[in-house]
């Protein structure tokens, strides 16, 4: 349902979303492949330290913890109620959650407005909307945090610790960025899948995103905003980049997001979503790798000040993907002398008499750690470079861990110069081995051109969209 | 078949009647549409199943009240009394052919002599076994009468019977197909004969000896059981203002779902369970094989015949079997002797093998293992696109116990 601007009775009380002191799981089932289980079992196995009450009217006792016929029957304090029961209970669980007082209500239970109960789910959240009991969902499924050890929901593993905040109206995509999180090293602050989004809008996740120390980054998947001007202004207030993608735009993507999380998207075409994402200051991905890609760097890296960008690599192959895709995104390289007049002799010094100090600099395939090392130094300490894109394409003389650690010791070295250093690691598993230790150290590593290109694009974008709004 | 039989599902269904004089697939079923467990003309059901323990109010209160002579708030006392004791259960029987399955029973004999432990095992997994619906543990001529809803015959044969069907101890395992449901834990099911569909058959000396068999629930709460089993129509049996109360659905299309799939298409009988396990009662069962030669009208009339006594609380008609009818009484409410001899009066009747029962597993995949703390966790299974015979396919097994091979 529609909201003018993020509440702030929600957002006060998102924090008991992620971090609650207790939590009652409705639904709580004595079976192992029901949600109602799977709830609990998460919860003890990524050791949530708060306290937990099953419901469940038909037994005293699930998963070896006292159970509760209602949520009313409790007797202690509740901060977050979690359902997991046929839409058909629902109500009656929102009116013990108000009568108990508690703070937050999530609701995993699908069949609400997607299969065309919209007014029941509409009254079920004015209900809530009446009694400022903030409620999240339907239809998700489940939200977390790797810094509190929080997985609640039927979610089969944390992400790792890191700095982007996913909100997702997906389950199913946020369930694989979770993965991808684990596989890739795609770190998180937090997650949380938003469902048919009934009352907590994305407006009030990116008030709390903003609010967040962890977060560094806001990740959003949206198959409809429902407030799209409680959208941008809830991002106009936050000082952190935002990356948006947005689906459902294709003809018949239009009738699938309806199906799935009751998204509206009649009426509205693609040109009016970049337009809210440009008010909003938000950079728009078009496909989930991009989304992923530069949410990373955004969530690693600042911002270049300018576009006098130098890419060093020691495949020429690499570097001609690289320059073709910075100026098909409107972010043309430039070369070495217009950059910098001295920086092409100086990065020449550590480069064979047929590498070619242009931009690309091209170090060529005989590069050692210390010739790597030299030219990402002279690149990184020239006051004319913004930032730099590193490039390994492994021939059977790159020492592939060694130039990984030349980077790394690099990074940290500079840190403090406040340019962005992104990797990219074209080849086998060494490579994808340097890509995970990379982004373990905060540089955001790819394997292919194309990826690091789109996030060095990216931090330049959010660089004039912080610029625009200061 | 006769116009009469089932008036259910769709016109296209009904359709295929006219022009054929066989069902288009199922035993001893037409298949007369389909309405799934969780659609919206389930709601009444649903909600109800849902809250019953915490608001006995979905039922109706005030007709109960009414007929039983004591206050709504009384009645309301004692169904949340006896829920709690686990002495009654609210539960649905499906016409498991309206989905599709066939309803396949099946009797096990253990050769004289069997290591009890070996039978307590084998119970063990029969009670683990999802797909086992509704299944007794008997002792007697034969050691178990199970019972699952399957599409496919050999899914049945290889992921339910096949796992212990070669323990030397099985002497056999004979599959027992239902053509008619008759009656159910005392409730007349859609197959009953005449216009006793829905009646809640107990006999008066039935009702006499189960007040004094046992301090469970008096005379008061078994009305109250009777009230609502023998509502006229499912119209009457809940409270459907309450029912829209606690789960903001249309009250009024709830209960002309409900009567529309109960009443009129009778594709499922909600019924109050009386858990006679909880009572302390045990049940005689009657495995009746009649003549080959019998011819089936007459085999049908029979069991109509045997459905008109009250002191049967389950009649089941086989088709393709060995044996042709599964009865069954409560041991402490009636005189098995004289029931058997009843059957054996029947020149009809060839054999009829008898055991105790002690145990029911589930009630239509509601399980009833009160001392293994699963008490009313229902789980459904079905087999649907589903090839149990390959190894290492995926099953829709849910219970994380040892089979035993």
């Amino acid at each position: 349902m529609k909201v003018e601007r993020a509440r702030d009775y929600v957002v006060e009380n998102l924090p008991y979303a992620l971090n609650p002191r207790s939590i009652a799981v409705v639904g709580a089932s004595r079976y192992p492949t029901k949600v109602g289980y799977k709830v609990i079992e998460e919860l003890c196995r990524w050791g949530y330290k708060g306290e937990l009450y099953p419901v469940n009217p038909r037994s005293k006792l699930v998963q070896g913890l006292p159970a509760y016929p209602t949520v009313k029957d409790i007797p202690y304090d509740v901060d977050l109620v979690f359902v997991a029961v046929p839409a058909h209970i629902v109500k009656s669980v929102l009116e013990d959650c108000v009568a108990k007082k508690v703070k937050i209500v999530v609701i995993a239970t699908s069949a609400f407005k997607e299969i065309g109960r919209g007014e029941l789910q509409n009254q079920l959240t004015q209900y809530c909307r009446d009694n400022q009991l903030p409620l999240i969902g339907p239809n998700l499924v489940g939200m977390g945090s790797p810094y509190l050890n929080f997985n609640c929901g039927f979610i089969p593993y944390l992400p790792i610790k890191g700095p982007v905040a996913m909100i997702s109206q997906s389950g199913a995509n946020l369930l694989a960025a979770l993965g991808t999180s684990q596989k890739d090293h795609f770190g998180m602050s937090f997650f949380v899948g938003l469902g048919n989004k009934a009352d907590v809008d994305f407006c009030e996740f990116v008030a709390y995103a903003g609010r967040d120390p962890n977060t560094k980054c806001l990740a959003i998947y949206i198959e409809g905003l429902d407030s799209p001007e409680a959208f941008v202004d809830a991002c106009q207030h936050v000082d952190k980049p935002i990356v948006t993608i947005k689906v459902g735009g294709s003809k018949i993507g239009e009738k699938a997001a309806f199906a799935h999380t009751a998204s509206e998207n009649a009426g509205t075409t693609d040109e009016f979503y970049d337009e809210i994402f440009e008010r909003a200051g938000a950079i728009r991905a078009t496909t989930w790798q991009q989304f992923l890609d530069i949410s990373l760097a955004l969530g690693m890296q600042p911002t270049p000040r300018g576009d006098h960008i130098v890419m060093i690599t020691n495949g020429g192959g690499s570097g001609l993907l690289s320059c073709d895709h910075f100026e098909r995104c409107g972010l043309p390289l430039h070369e070495l002398s217009e950059i910098s007049p001295g920086l092409a002799g100086r990065i020449r010094a550590y480069m064979p008499m047929f590498g070619s100090p242009l931009n690309p600099v091209d170090i060529s395939g005989t590069a050692s750690p210390i010739q790597y090392k030299g030219a990402f130094t002279q690149a990184m300490r020239d006051p004319n470079v913004d930032g730099i894109l590193g490039s390994i394409c492994p021939t059977a003389v790159t020492d592939v861990p060694a130039v990984t650690d030349v980077v790394i010791q690099i990074h940290e070295t500079y840190k403090h110069l406040g340019k962005p250093f992104i990797m990219e690691c074209q080849g086998g598993e060494e490579c994808q081995e340097a890509i995970m230790k990379l982004r373990d150290h905060g540089i955001p590593a790819y394997p292919t051109a194309e990826q690091a290109v789109n996030a060095m694009v990216a931090l330049y974008k959010y660089g004039q969209i912080k610029r625009r709004k200061a | 078949m006769s116009n009469n039989h089932y008036t259910l599902g769709s016109d296209q269904h009904q359709a295929w009647m006219r022009e054929y004089w066989y069902a288009p697939r199922g035993i001893g079923f037409t298949e007369p549409g389909i309405v799934s467990t969780d659609s919206a003309e389930f709601s009444a059901y649903n909600v109800a199943k849902s809250f019953y323990q915490n608001y006995p109010e979905v039922f109706n209160l005030s007709n109960i009240s009414e007929q039983v002579g004591i206050p709504a708030e009384e009645v309301k006392q004692r169904i949340k009394r006896m829920y709690d004791e686990h002495a009654i259960m609210l539960v649905y029987n499906p016409a498991v052919a309206v989905y599709g399955w066939g309803l396949y029973y099946w009797v096990v004999k253990l050769k004289d002599g069997t290591d009890p432990a070996v039978k307590r095992k084998l119970s063990q997994w029969f009670q683990n076994k999802d797909d086992i619906c509704t299944g007794y543990e008997t002792s007697g001529d034969f050691d178990y009468f199970n019972g699952n809803h399957m599409r496919v015959l050999d899914n049945l044969l290889s992921d339910v019977i096949g796992p212990w069907r070669d323990m030397p101890e099985v002497e056999y395992v004979h599959l027992c197909p239902i053509r008619r449901d008759v009656r159910e834990s005392n409730v007349n099911m859609w197959d009953a004969h005449g216009d006793g569909y829905r009646k809640f058959i107990w006999g008066d000396e039935q009702i006499k000896k189960l007040l004094e068999a046992q301090n469970v629930i008096d005379a008061t709460d078994f009305a109250i059981i009777q009230a609502i089993n023998s509502a006229p129509s499912v119209g009457d049996m809940f409270d459907y203002d309450v029912l829209e109360r606690l789960s903001g659905l249309d009250g009024q299309q709830m209960k002309k779902d409900f009567v529309e799939i109960c009443d009129k298409r009778r594709i499922a009988v909600p019924i109050i369970y009386l858990n006679h396990m909880r009572l302390g009662l045990t049940m005689k069962m009657y495995l009746v094989r009649m003549f080959q030669n019998v011819p089936s009208y007459r085999k049908a009339q029979l069991v109509d015949e045997l459905s008109d006594m009250p002191e049967f609380n389950n009649i089941w008609e086989f088709s393709d079997s060995f044996y042709d009818v599964m009865l069954s009484s409560f041991n402490q409410l009636t005189d098995p002797e004289q029931l058997r001899k009843k059957l054996e009066s029947y020149g009809e009747i060839e054999e009829v093998k008898v055991a105790d029962s002690p145990r029911q597993f589930r009630r239509w995949v509601a399980r009833l293992d009160d001392q293994n703390g699963y008490w009313e966790e229902c789980v459904f299974t079905d087999d649907f696109l589903q090839d149990r015979t390959a190894t290492k396919c995926v099953k829709c097994q849910f219970s994380n116990h040892e089979e035993v091979k």
